[in-house]
């Protein structure tokens, strides 16, 4: 009988051995992420041009949280306060699956890297707070300059809580097509005339035999029609009368642009291509160093005064962001490029 | 040893009696006493040999274990021996009686050191392990800490380096500090490394000594200076109960070492002497010559960016297109001519006597040991003596004298880290070899650099103590030790821009301590006359004063190789350099301690004591620190209700909290410094020193520490368990913390930062054969799991980085995570196709590294990190907390076999769930970076050697699925860096089990050796870090930083082979 009542104490006192080696973990933190309250957006005001795919980078200072972090906009509204629909809801847009790399050997190889997904058109990237505007948003629903535009809040959470950043604004430009162009940020119009092709060497005028001015010819970029997928380059003289694109001997037709199927008459040349142009932000034959800008390049050749060999360019550095069938021009204004040998 | 004493001293009291006692029908019994538990079957001396009824002692052994006594035919003899299972023998009219003692493998009767007094374990609450001296005598080692690897569970060991003389990390119950100095290899974690007691007198093996400092000096700590032979015992104390007392510096455990005292009437004199080769473990193969040649032509052929360009870029590197000119057309094994096999040896002479009243030790050693790497070793002289006089029981004198003489040669390196011989050794084997026409700096600095190094270490105690009334006794201790350091280093004029330099050193410290302490014994007795409530209580006072200085001069302009000198600090003001180093010190240490402890017949046992400790360097508000602690026990094999289990030896339950502190900083945190500043009008001013805000509340750092356990023997001690765990607390971890720039100073220390370590350590030993059995057999494993967890950070933030900016192997504080957890990019192996690499959806455009260049974006071929923030751009955002750095499980297992004269015994030791970072792998990898050999400013450089790949999986062709990237895409990878340190593909699991010794012994036949005078002869053979079993890629896991990194620089461990010879006269 005693021995029962000491054994049994003799068991409890082992239970509660047991019980203080397992007890102590209980008082230690969690493994929280840190917070910072010196994390920060540096930049609240952000205003993308409608129409062409956005991102807003380097905008956010993690500072002492630790990351990853998780963003979400909250509360978008218009700037008087109402719900803005237009920006929360899902629209399809086009994204990329697969990267361009400008080695795509037809349209239907670089459409097959591209597929159609349904995203609101202005994000937050849920991980890095870079903001997003999809090139679906266009100023026909979404309110753009000088309209005073959006509204909205940031929420930041990670698993060490969560912090709200409020009264970001969102104030797009309208649409701009294409690049280079002469339309005004804000209300869309061309103000000034004359766009100059940016690639413009040795190239002598027929009537005067100077050297001709870049400002002596214009660039004409003109959208026929929303639906096709072509672009076509042509060269006018000064009363618009077509010069053959096939003086230009020197050019190496199958890199002025990253296009297909090209069509080369006495009046024009023209390409099948996928749209924006260029189609990323990717150095490639097409592009100029950085990527950002497609660069289209004629050439020809010819025998100087002197038996100078004389080797001529005329280009431009551009950008199209909607699809159709575009035509870039080259008006020389005052006189035809002299293409004969001295 | 204490009741040794007593009941020799028993004995000599009835020696006067014994012609009274004797009878008739006398007659003579001789024999010997053999020692059991030896394994070379040695005797026993001054055995208490008993008989009669009451029993008397009638004799004892002389120094050979001999005894001849003279007793009835039919007596009965009783033969004991303190630590030894009496033994009784019946006569039987035999006149020669060999008698075997086996050792008392209770652990329960050990006696164990706590707080400057001795108890036996069964009354002591803390936690604490003894290793006996003789488990420590078969590897010859400079550091006798090196031995205790794997043997105690929850002392972790690391041999990080094989360089002679410096020892590896050390650590009680895991980590104990957060602070990191350096940066790259060369980021270190500054050390625990436990308090040293060596006979009660605490030992300052302070931060110089040691893994993760390299300064100025020698560097050879004081517990290098203790040779083996010399050590009786030692005893790692773990939790705070045991350690509390040990006050001002026991917070990261205590290491008690006992050296041997003599206990023989006859003089004994020992000689042990051994022969052992250093072996050069397996070196990292090369591509050599010609091989190397085709290699690096091919890779630029295949990889550069365009066939005439790569024509180009071979045509215009010499060394690979000129392969007829004599200087480059070679193939070196670099590695040779820095390592090498080295033979050694140590010497030993023990010369011991005496008994009760008087014994004395001395003992003459001799270590020397060449490292393995040119002109590096480790020599040792030293004599250490001691006697005790106790002419009554009242008053006892204890007096020991120890000089040391360390000698290191450091080579070119600084002891631990070689980077001289890392360089040299990895160059390319295209370069010509040392011969009398060519010279190699990285081989001339190894081998002609004259290193010196000395350490002197005197050290003097005298123990007095009195027993003014039964049971009340002073003891007072004084202790004084002197040590100097010198160091000369001379580098000759080839390898220095053609002008020698010649840096010379000197450091002193002294060290002057004492301790009076009064401990009084009582016992009340119940009615059967037993001792049943004993009392045991003593107060101690202890005073510690150290002063510190070192001097060094700089000469940085000799006159040639052969005049080293004359060292005048003002040869060129500009470079020379010369005064007393900022790490001066003068410190004082002042402790109140009291301990009361109660137990009841052996089975209740409680335990109190209590410390203030005020210490120099604690600021003027931090005031004295106090220590308590607290512990029971519970020994339930005594009670009656379990009397009955006859297969239960000994089991028991302790319990036990305290806390303890080590002090922190320096006298300049707490008070600041002032500085000379400008002239102002003309004269000179003196201004507070800006770099440094003092700190007058600069607290040491506290460690509490909970702990329970429980023992168990079994089966007449055929098995014995002990089980702890625990909870170590430390708070008030000192770093320096950066102040802000609107602030005058630069930067504070403080004590802010906390953390938490628990764990449980098991250790169980066996003895499955039965004590009849001619073979005896132990066998006996650890095993010690400790997390750790950051539980606070200055200024009460979550999270704090320490950047790395050589490698970028950053260090990630994180409240609630393991302490130091590294912060790296995550690899999950390799791009097989470029369609692999992820793309932004928005733009079309993958994956890449920064900028907006083509070949910044990511390809097949280049490691697959991952983004953790998903902005499609690899940076500093992108690093993950990956792994941790410290050993979570450290234990051992080892095992002695003996029959007859031969013996046998092995003992391991593992560490599991550790991450290595394997630099070297890296950087050998990164050398395929440049098969030019063109640095970033255009300049050539030398070439390194190549390593072949064919070992390592990478990635060669799309479609691959590789785990490394493409070493071979040269134009890139500076750009994308895809062999980075800072990665998890070089972060790899550093679990492994080392072989750390095998010794196999032979007795020789002492009827055959005594003929020669020799008492005994031992021989052994002993391997030692024989293999390591691992999954480690590299050539050792246990080689690497104790922030376990595997640097190239590092001193391999190497193996070594000992011939052992022991005799006794």
């Amino acid at each position: 009988m005693d021995n029962k009542r000491y054994l049994s104490l003799f068991g409890v006192l082992l239970f509660g051995f047991a019980f203080a080696i397992t007890a102590c973990k209980k008082n230690l933190p969690d493994a929280r992420l840190s917070l910072g309250s010196d994390s920060q957006f540096t930049t609240t005001v952000y205003k993308p041009v409608l129409g062409r795919n956005t991102l807003f980078s380097n905008n956010f200072n993690a500072a002492s949280s630790s990351l990853p972090l998780s963003f979400k906009i909250i509360n978008m509204r218009r700037f008087n306060g109402d719900p803005a629909p237009e920006l929360t809801e899902n629209f399809p847009v086009t994204v990329w699956k697969q990267s361009y790399l400008g080695d795509e050997k037809s349209l239907a190889e670089i459409e097959a890297k591209r597929t159609t997904e349904n995203h609101p058109l202005f994000e937050i990237r849920e991980h890095s707070g870079q903001f997003l505007m999809w090139a679906k948003a266009k100023s026909d629903f979404v309110r753009a300059q000088p309209d005073s535009g959006y509204v909205f809040d940031v929420e930041m959470t990670n698993s060490g809580g969560r912090r709200y950043f409020k009264n970001f604004k969102l104030q797009p430009y309208k649409e701009r097509p294409y690049e280079l162009s002469a339309a005004d940020p804000i209300t869309g119009q061309i103000s000034s005339g004359y766009i100059f092709p940016g690639i413009f060497n040795n190239i002598r005028g027929e009537r005067t035999n100077r050297y001709l001015s870049p400002v002596e010819v214009q660039v004409l970029t003109r959208k026929v029609n929303d639906t096709g997928n072509s672009l076509t380059f042509k060269f006018v003289d000064s009363l618009y009368n077509p010069i053959d694109p096939n003086k230009f001997a020197a050019t190496q037709w199958p890199t002025v642009v990253h296009g297909f199927d090209m069509v080369k008459t006495n009046e024009a040349v023209s390409y099948k291509v996928a749209y924006p142009v260029p189609l990323a932000a990717y150095p490639t034959i097409y592009t100029d160093g950085s990527g950002q800008a497609a660069r289209a390049v004629f050439r020809y050749d010819r025998q100087g005064f002197g038996n100078v060999k004389e080797s001529a360019q005329l280009g431009l550095y551009f950008q199209l962001f909607e699809k159709g069938d575009w035509e870039i021009t080259f008006w020389f204004r005052t006189e035809r490029p002299k293409f004969t040998n001295d | 040893m204490r009741y040794l004493y007593i009941i020799s001293f028993l004995f000599l009291l009835f020696c006067t009696n014994e012609k009274l006692m004797a009878q008739q029908k006398k007659i003579i019994v001789k024999g010997t006493v053999i020692d059991k538990g030896d394994k070379n079957d040695g005797t026993l001396p001054s055995v208490s040999i008993l008989s009669g009824d009451p029993l008397k002692p009638i004799g004892m052994t002389d120094g050979n274990g001999n005894f001849s006594v003279s007793v009835d035919e039919n007596a009965t003899l009783v033969f004991k021996y303190i630590g030894y299972v009496t033994h009784k023998v019946e006569v039987k009219g035999r006149t020669k009686i060999t008698i075997s003692l086996n050792p008392d493998n209770n652990q329960l009767k050990e006696v164990s050191i706590a707080g400057y007094v001795s108890k036996t374990k069964e009354t002591s609450v803390g936690s604490s392990i003894i290793i006996s001296g003789k488990e420590l005598q078969d590897v010859p080692v400079a550091n006798i800490t090196d031995l205790l690897q794997g043997k105690v569970a929850g002392l972790n060991i690391q041999q990080n380096t094989g360089s002679p003389g410096i020892r590896g990390s050390i650590a009680i119950r895991g980590l104990s500090n957060l602070t990191i100095s350096g940066s790259g290899n060369e980021a270190f974690l500054t050390p625990t490394t436990p308090l040293f007691v060596v006979d009660g007198i605490p030992v300052d093996d302070n931060s110089s000594y040691q893994y993760g400092f390299q300064q100025a000096g020698p560097g050879i700590s004081p517990i290098s200076l203790i040779p083996q032979e010399d050590i009786a015992n030692m005893e790692v104390l773990k939790d705070a109960s045991a350690t509390s007392l040990y006050g001002s510096r026991g917070a990261y455990g205590v290491i008690l070492i006992t050296t041997k005292r003599g206990n023989s009437k006859i003089p004994v004199i020992r000689y042990s002497g051994k022969f052992f080769v250093s072996a050069v473990p397996k070196l990292r193969s090369v591509i050599g010559g010609k091989g190397e040649r085709l290699l690096r032509i091919d890779q630029i052929m295949t990889s550069d960016s365009s066939y005439y360009h790569a024509l180009g870029l071979v045509n215009g590197t010499e060394f690979l297109s000129d392969s007829l000119n004599a200087y480059y057309n070679n193939s070196t094994d670099w590695q040779s001519y820095f390592y090498k096999t080295t033979y050694n040896q140590t010497h030993n002479l023990d010369i011991s006597g005496g008994d009760q009243t008087f014994n004395y030790k001395a003992n003459l050693g001799y270590f020397d040991q060449s490292g393995i790497q040119q002109n590096t070793g480790f020599n040792r002289y030293n004599l250490n003596m001691n006697m005790q006089y106790q002419p009554n029981s009242k008053f006892k004198l204890y007096a020991g004298i120890n000089n040391s003489l360390g000698k290191q040669q450091k080579g070119s390196g600084n002891g631990l880290i070689n980077n001289g011989v890392a360089e040299g050794g990895a160059s390319s084997s295209l370069l010509p070899a040392p011969s009398q026409f060519t010279s190699v700096n990285s081989v001339l600095s190894a081998i002609q650099t004259d290193n010196d190094n000395k350490t002197v270490n005197v050290n003097s105690t005298v123990e007095l103590q009195y027993e003014f009334v039964k049971g009340l006794r002073l003891t007072s201790n004084f202790n004084y030790t002197y040590n100097t350091a010198t160091e000369d280093n001379f580098l000759p004029a080839a390898i220095n821009n053609n002008v020698p330099s010649l840096f010379t050193y000197n450091s002193v410290k002294n060290t002057v301590y004492n301790r009076n302490l009064l401990a009084y014994v009582y016992s009340i007795k119940d009615k059967s006359g037993e001792d049943a409530h004993n009392f045991n209580a003593y107060v101690f006072t202890e005073i510690n004063s150290a002063n510190y200085k070192a001097d060094a001069i700089k000469s940085n302009k000799g006159v040639n190789d052969h005049i080293r000198g004359p060292i005048i600090g003002v040869d060129n003001y500009v470079t020379s350099l010369g005064g007393t180093l900022n790490d001066f010190y003068q410190s004082r240490s002042v402790a109140l301690a009291g301990n009361f402890s109660y137990n009841y017949k052996q089975k209740y046992v409680l335990d109190l004591s209590y410390r203030f400790d005020g210490n120099s360097t604690n600021g003027p508000d931090a005031g004295y620190t106090k220590s308590p602690s607290v512990g029971v026990r519970w020994n339930f094999n005594k009670e009656e209700f379990l009397s009955k289990l006859n297969w239960l030896e000994y089991g028991s339950l302790r319990l036990s909290y305290g806390s303890n502190i080590v002090p922190n900083g320096t006298i300049y945190d707490v008070y600041g410094k002032y500085v000379s500043g400008n002239l102002y009008n003309g004269k000179p001013t003196v201004n507070l020193d800006t770099a440094r805000l003092p700190n007058t509340n600069l607290q040491p750092t506290k460690n509490t520490t909970l702990n329970a356990g429980f023992d168990l023997a079994l089966f007449n001690n055929r098995i014995s368990l002990t089980f702890d765990t625990y909870y170590k607390q430390v708070d008030n971890i000192f770093r320096t913390k950066d102040l802000s720039n609107t602030n005058s100073f630069k930067s504070v220390t403080t004590n802010e930062a906390s953390m938490v370590n628990y764990g449980y350590e098991a250790n169980v030993t066996a003895r499955p054969l039965p004590s009849s059995s001619k073979v005896n057999w132990t066998i006996s494993a650890n095993i010690a799991i400790n997390h750790d967890v950051l539980t606070h950070l200055p200024d009460g933030v979550r999270q704090f980085i320490y950047v790395d900016a050589t490698t970028g192997q950053s260090i990630l504080y994180r409240v609630g995570l393991n302490s130091l957890s590294n912060f790296i990019y995550n690899t999950k192996g390799v791009y097989s196709t470029i369609g692999d690499v992820p793309v932004d959806p928005l733009t079309g455009l993958r994956y890449r590294i920064g900028g907006n260049g083509v070949l910044n974006y990511f390809q097949a071929g280049d490691p697959r990190f991952t983004d953790l923030n998903g902005d499609y751009v690899l940076d500093n955002q992108d690093l993950v907390v990956a792994g941790n750095s410290q050993p979570q499980i450290t234990g051992g297992i080892s095992t002695f076999i003996q029959y007859k004269s031969f013996s046998f015994s092995a003992q391991g030791s593992f560490t599991l769930k550790r991450d290595i970072l394997n630099n070297a792998l890296a950087s050998q990898f990164q050398i395929f970076n440049n098969p030019t050999a063109i640095d970033k400013n255009g300049n050539r450089i030398l070439p390194q050697g190549l390593v072949p790949l064919s070992l390592y999986n990478y990635w060669l062709a799309s479609g691959d699925n590789a785990t490394y990237p493409n070493p071979y895409d040269f134009t890139r990878s500076k750009i994308v860096d895809p062999f980075r340190f800072a990665q998890t593909l070089f972060q790899e699991d550093g679990s492994y089990f080392k072989l750390n010794q095998v010794t196999l012994s032979y007795l020789i036949n002492q009827k055959f050796t005594k003929r020669y005078g020799v008492n005994r002869l031992n021989v052994s053979l002993t391997a030692s870090n024989v293999f390591m079993i691992s999954n480690y890629s590299g050539p050792s896991a246990e080689n690497v930083s104790a922030l376990g990194r595997d640097s190239s620089g590092g001193y391999p461990n190497p193996r070594t082979y000992t011939f052992g010879l022991n005799v006794e006269f």
